[in-house]
């Protein structure tokens, strides 16, 4: 992951262009060869913002590409215009347009659907660029002639009509370039987009209009694309149309496979490694066009065998080499340093954040008359529900008694076929879970939602993050720290659910009641009016359990809390009111003691044909 | 002003080109709705269809030949395609699938390159479908007729196989719940294997029974597959008939369009996919589910 | 010697632990219930012994073979069947079709008329797709498929979950007929009534350990261990 230091990798970044044009030729490299693996390194920059950090495996770059050049390209040759800076910027924003416009079609679908439409997409470009746009783009002619940047500075002119001049106009641009994308990716915007890749649901579930932050996503990579395309027609002195061709994109797509998604350089490592490959194969072995074929084949190994490209690979090494991965094992969910924080003051103080609330007469959740329609199966019929501020409250009820179908109307997941839902007064009844959780009513799920390729505290942190900035912002320069308020929520939430001390550490480390504890640290983050607790218990041994139970006793201080448990006696022990479902309706409400002695509750559990 | 015969002969031809992608739309999406894994390949495979059977041609001069080894090959790669690489890739996310499917589209079409070059192949119709018949409004070309007869009995084959045969209802069971059918002792990984084979071979015969409109060349998939994706997202992904509805959608598109301009036929294309996805947006057929 | 065998068997969602150390014996024709609350593992157990959740220990021993390691569908092939508590019908095959498919691979298959027999609104909604039964008749189905197989044993979670009193009733009177023709059953089931009119013995499982193992008739002479383990 990008280190915490400032400024490390953007020193880094700047040493590693600065010496390449005079350390590469050693190894081998055509000086013009070093030029295009920064072009499609710079192509690849807003490619993996949208691949490798949000998920979206797009074959369409070429379009944005190739319009980018060509628009660039038409304005420095058949429209005379002269800034070739300029030119490429009006590209750039050409093509950023087209892929909003895109980007609003193609982001209707996920997964394997928006693969298939993007691949349209570049082949409609492709079709579109070379005939009915052949008068603007030179058809399969491509447009030559287009001119090198010349800066007049007034005492001297600065001609970058050289490979080596050439080379660092653009690896000026390069380096902005990731300047500009590590700040994208540290931003509040990039841990989204994170956050989106890992779990869109829950990314949505805690408050965040993720379409939204897609699209955003989607727009960056296609300006980026633009910009490169336009440096590619200025760095050959000509456009070629094959820019526009699904080859382009797919190149794109193995290259960033190749080197490693969601590392940002990843995209020039593959290129650096495609396009020597290609030199060496076709001009040292002179295997002609069989480098196509040899690279395929190294393609298909790579992504078999190595997951995460080739800086994945040697990142793997590494840890391999120090000896393995550090000894992340939690300390075997030992109970005794899960009770003993209760007592440090740090914590006391975190356990009452919210103004005290009192048990009131205040309703904060009202169900009127809610029922929900499967088919023909109906889940819940006119169920009747009220929670008053404060209060934390069980629900129960055999299996099939429809209680997670209830829970899900709650909180906007599902609609219900009939009836209204109150929040604070409120009807939510028709809302997104974003809009829920925006207005602060938030749930743990049964089985964890996690974001698992973050750490524990970006995992909370994109949770408050959606509280203190909203379903959207487009804060993509901002670093995440300095979002006001952010750091003490956080670990106001991280100390809740005692995982202070593990908030370094990927989720994929954590033991497996620890990632429960963080379920509901994540559902703690937004600051809930309401919290919903689905099964919180689940899949745990009798002593997590017990921890649990203590847990949540202690974050129910000022708060409310609905819990839906199959442990009753975890839930005689916490709520005090409870609601017993059963065949979809509301069976009995009332205290633990009541329950427990109620007859037609042990019908409804121990069932009902006698003989 | 349009001209009608002219019209009528585009319109015969959208419907041959549709018939032909909506057997190669079903391969991938009896793959896809079995196995979960979206083939970036399958033009591929459409490619290797008409290489092998042109291959076939060139030894034995018989068209029935070259249909024969084109199906048969394509099916035997796609079982060992399956079988050595994709089986691998199950547990692993949608992207890492159409990565590796990528990859070995790639493969094969450089693989077609190196041992027969970049030039296009011809396999000619057979003798007795040479030429043109007089369809009293229209004169037509015989194998284009043919053609249509042709991929009209593969699809009601594959129709058949899908809903008439054991194997069949193991597919139509697989596609929604291959647990249970391994559950109910059907070795399902068996079965994965065989369909990854049969929706292969759909594209390859489609492949070598396109070959004498279409000559053989490698790129002739990368084409098939654009129109593939936008009949499969059209018809619904995992739909037998989204597929041949797609697949006619399409064909007439392109066809009409191309008859005023074809530089605008894949634009219609999209137009179509785009007011689909918004309408509907699991396609016609289609159902919300799998994504 | 007896059936099934189920020794330091331990199974996990993911990272989760939901098995600890079952042990289970069930010998040949016998009906025995596993009773617990909801998510105390009773599913699980079941989805081990079928190998549709893969143990990471333990021992499995029936009729002679090791079930541990193998796929669902080989365990099937040695006889033991699951009906699954979401029933888990084909929708896109008609009742007959389900049936068909699941005779399939079998070596000795019932007929369909001895189906039909046994479930005659089966017989009379043959042609009706899977998504147009109603709970009764797809569970009646999901047994049926497991039948056909002729297996040895079989697992049946929550066969009356939903169903009208009836139905149950109905698909009781199959239960007790199965039982009587020597067919082993293993039962999970949150209607304690008719599992303990069914079974002759019972196991409790609570928090995934088998915490009590004894005679339905015991079980029912003593409501302290009911209450203890599945009271409210």
């Amino acid at each position: 992951m990008l280190t915490k230091r400032p400024f490390v990798i953007e020193a880094l970044t700047a040493l590693g262009l600065l010496a390449a044009p005079f350390l590469l030729p050693y190894l081998g490299f055509a000086p013009a060869t070093i030029n295009r693996i920064l072009v499609w390194g710079l192509f690849g920059l807003g490619f993996d913002i949208l691949f490798g950090y949000t998920g979206l495996l797009s074959f369409g770059q070429s379009a944005f590409f190739g319009t980018g050049g060509m628009v660039a390209a038409y304005l420095l040759t058949i429209a005379g215009f002269p800034h070739v800076v300029t030119a490429i910027v009006i590209g750039m924003i050409a093509a950023a347009i087209i892929g909003y416009l895109v980007g609003l079609i193609a982001l209707r679908r996920t997964g394997i659907y928006f693969a298939m439409i993007t691949v349209a997409i570049s082949e409609v470009f492709y079709f579109v660029e070379f005939n009915p746009l052949s008068d603007f783009t030179g058809g399969e002619n491509g447009l030559p002639g287009v001119p090198p940047p010349s800066f007049n500075l007034g005492f001297m002119k600065l001609d970058f009509n050289t490979d080596l001049s050439m080379y660092f106009f653009l690896a000026f641009w390069y380096f902005l370039g990731v300047v500009l994308a590590l700040r994208i990716v540290r931003s509040p915007v990039g841990l989204v987009l994170s956050a989106i890749r890992d779990n869109p649901l829950r990314a949505q579930a805690v408050g965040h209009d993720i379409q939204r932050y897609k699209l955003t996503a989607f727009v960056v990579a296609a300006a980026y694309a633009g910009f490169a395309g336009g440096l590619l027609g200025v760095m050959q002195g000509f456009m070629p149309p094959d820019a526009f061709m699904f080859d382009t994109s797919g190149q794109l797509v193995m290259q960033t496979a190749i080197g490693g998604p969601g590392t940002l350089f990843g995209p020039l490592v593959g290129a650096l490694i495609w396009l020597y490959l290609q030199d060496f194969l076709q001009g040292v072995l002179h295997l002609g066009s069989t480098w196509k074929l040899a690279l395929g084949i190294v393609f298909v190994v790579l992504v078999v065998f190595l997951k995460r490209g080739v800086i994945g690979g040697i990142v793997d090494l590494v840890q391999l080499a120090r000896g393995g991965k550090k000894a992340h094992e939690a300390p075997e969910s030992d109970p005794n340093a899960v009770a003993e924080p209760e007592t440090s003051p740090s914590l006391a103080a975190a356990v009452v954040p919210r103004s005290p609330v009192t048990t009131s007469d205040k309703p904060v959740i009202e169900a009127r008359q809610i029922s929900k329609r499967y088919g023909g199966l109906l889940a819940n019929s006119n169920i009747d529900f009220l929670v008053k501020e404060g209060e934390l409250r069980g629900v129960i009820g055999p299996n099939g008694a429809g209680k997670s179908t209830f829970f899900k109307m709650l909180t906007c997941e599902v609609q219900p076929t009939a009836g209204q839902i109150l929040f604070n007064g409120r009807d939510i009844t028709g809302q997104t879970v974003t809009q829920a959780c925006q207005l602060g009513l938030t749930k743990s799920y049964q089985i964890n939602q996690l974001f698992t390729r973050l750490t524990v505290r970006e995992n909370v942190v994109i949770s408050a993050l959606a509280k203190l900035r909203g379903p959207f912002r487009m804060d993509m320069l901002r670093a995440v720290e300095s979002v006001p308020g952010l750091s003490e929520r956080v670990d106001q939430a991280l100390a809740l659910v005692r995982l202070t001390e593990r908030a370094d550490a990927p989720v994929a480390e954590l033991a497996y009641g620890e990632k429960r504890r963080l379920e509901i640290g994540l559902a703690l983050a937004s600051d809930p009016r309401l919290l919903l607790l689905d099964e919180p218990l689940a899949g745990m041994s009798p002593s997590e359990r017990v921890e649990t139970v203590k847990l949540l006793k202690s974050i129910r201080e000022g708060r409310t809390m609905i819990v839906i448990d199959h442990d009753m006696d975890a839930i005689f022990e916490l709520a005090e009111k409870i609601t017993v479902l059963s065949e979809g309706k509301v069976l009995v409400e009332g205290t633990p003691e009541e329950i427990k002695n109620d007859p037609v509750v042990q019908e409804a559990y121990l069932g009902g044909v006698h003989e | 002003m349009v001209n009608w015969g002219n019209l009528i002969s585009q319109m015969f031809n959208g419907l041959v080109l549709g018939m032909l992608l909506a057997l190669i739309s079903s391969g991938l999406t009896i793959i896809y709705g079995t196995l979960g894994v979206l083939n970036l390949a399958h033009g591929a495979m459409f490619m290797l269809g008409g290489y092998a059977g042109w291959l076939a041609f060139t030894y034995t001069h018989s068209f029935i030949a070259a249909v024969v080894v084109g199906s048969l090959f394509v099916m035997i790669v796609g079982i060992v395609m399956e079988r050595v690489i994709i089986r691998s890739f199950y547990d692993r996310p949608h992207e890492d699938q159409i990565l590796v499917t990528f990859g070995i589209g790639i493969v094969f079409v450089e693989a077609v390159r190196f041992a027969f070059g970049s030039l296009s192949k011809i396999v000619p119709p057979p003798e007795m479908l040479n030429g043109i018949v007089n369809l009293g409004f229209m004169f037509y070309p015989k194998y284009r007729l043919a053609l249509l007869v042709i991929v009209a009995v593969a699809l009601l084959v594959l129709y058949i196989v899908l809903y008439r045969t054991k194997l069949g209802m193991i597919v139509r069971a697989g596609i929604e719940d291959a647990g249970m059918v391994d559950a109910l002792g059907i070795n399902v990984h068996k079965v994965f294997m065989l369909v990854f084979g049969i929706g292969a071979m759909a594209a390859g015969f489609a492949g070598i029974v396109n070959a004498p409109v279409v000559a053989v060349s490698p790129d002739a998939g990368e084409s098939i597959l654009v129109q593939t994706f936008v009949v499969v997202v059209i018809g619904g992904v995992g739909s037998f008939p989204g597929a041949i509805l797609g697949g006619l959608i399409a064909g007439e598109i392109i066809s009409i369009t191309s008859m005023f301009n074809p530089g605008y036929a894949y634009v219609m294309l999209f137009a179509a996919m785009t007011l689909v996805l918004v309408l509907r947006p699991y396609g016609l057929l289609g159902t919300a589910g799998r994504d | 010697m007896s059936l099934l065998e189920v020794k330091g068997l331990n199974s996990y969602y993911g990272d989760s632990h939901i098995l600890f150390d079952v042990a289970l014996e069930v010998q040949p024709h016998e009906v025995v219930a596993l009773l617990g609350r909801n998510g105390a593992g009773k599913s699980t157990t079941f989805k081990s012994l079928m190998g549709m959740v893969k143990p990471r220990s333990g021992s499995i021993k029936f009729d002679g073979h090791e079930l541990v390691g193998r796929a669902p569908h080989e365990i099937a092939q040695v006889g033991l069947q699951l009906v699954p508590e979401e029933r888990r019908i084909f929708g896109s095959l008609d009742v007959e079709e389900n049936i068909i498919l699941a005779g399939l691979s079998a070596k000795n298959k019932w007929s369909l008329d001895r189906i039909y027999d046994l479930f005659p609104r089966l017989g009379q909604r043959k042609r009706s797709s899977g998504t147009a039964l109603s709970g009764g008749e797809q569970q009646m189905l999901a047994i049926a498929r497991a039948l056909v197989r002729d297996p040895k044993m079989i697992l049946l979670d929550e066969p009356f979950e939903g169903l009208a009193p009836v139905i149950v009733k109905d698909l009781m009177t199959a239960c007790r007929k199965l039982a009587a023709d020597g067919l082993t059953i293993v039962l999970v089931e949150q209607n304690l009534a008719a599992t303990l009119a069914l079974a002759s013995r019972a196991y409790i499982v609570n928090n995934g350990h088998i915490v009590h193992e004894g005679k339905t008739a015991d079980i029912k002479a003593d409501p302290g261990v009911l209450h203890r383990y599945l009271g409210v």
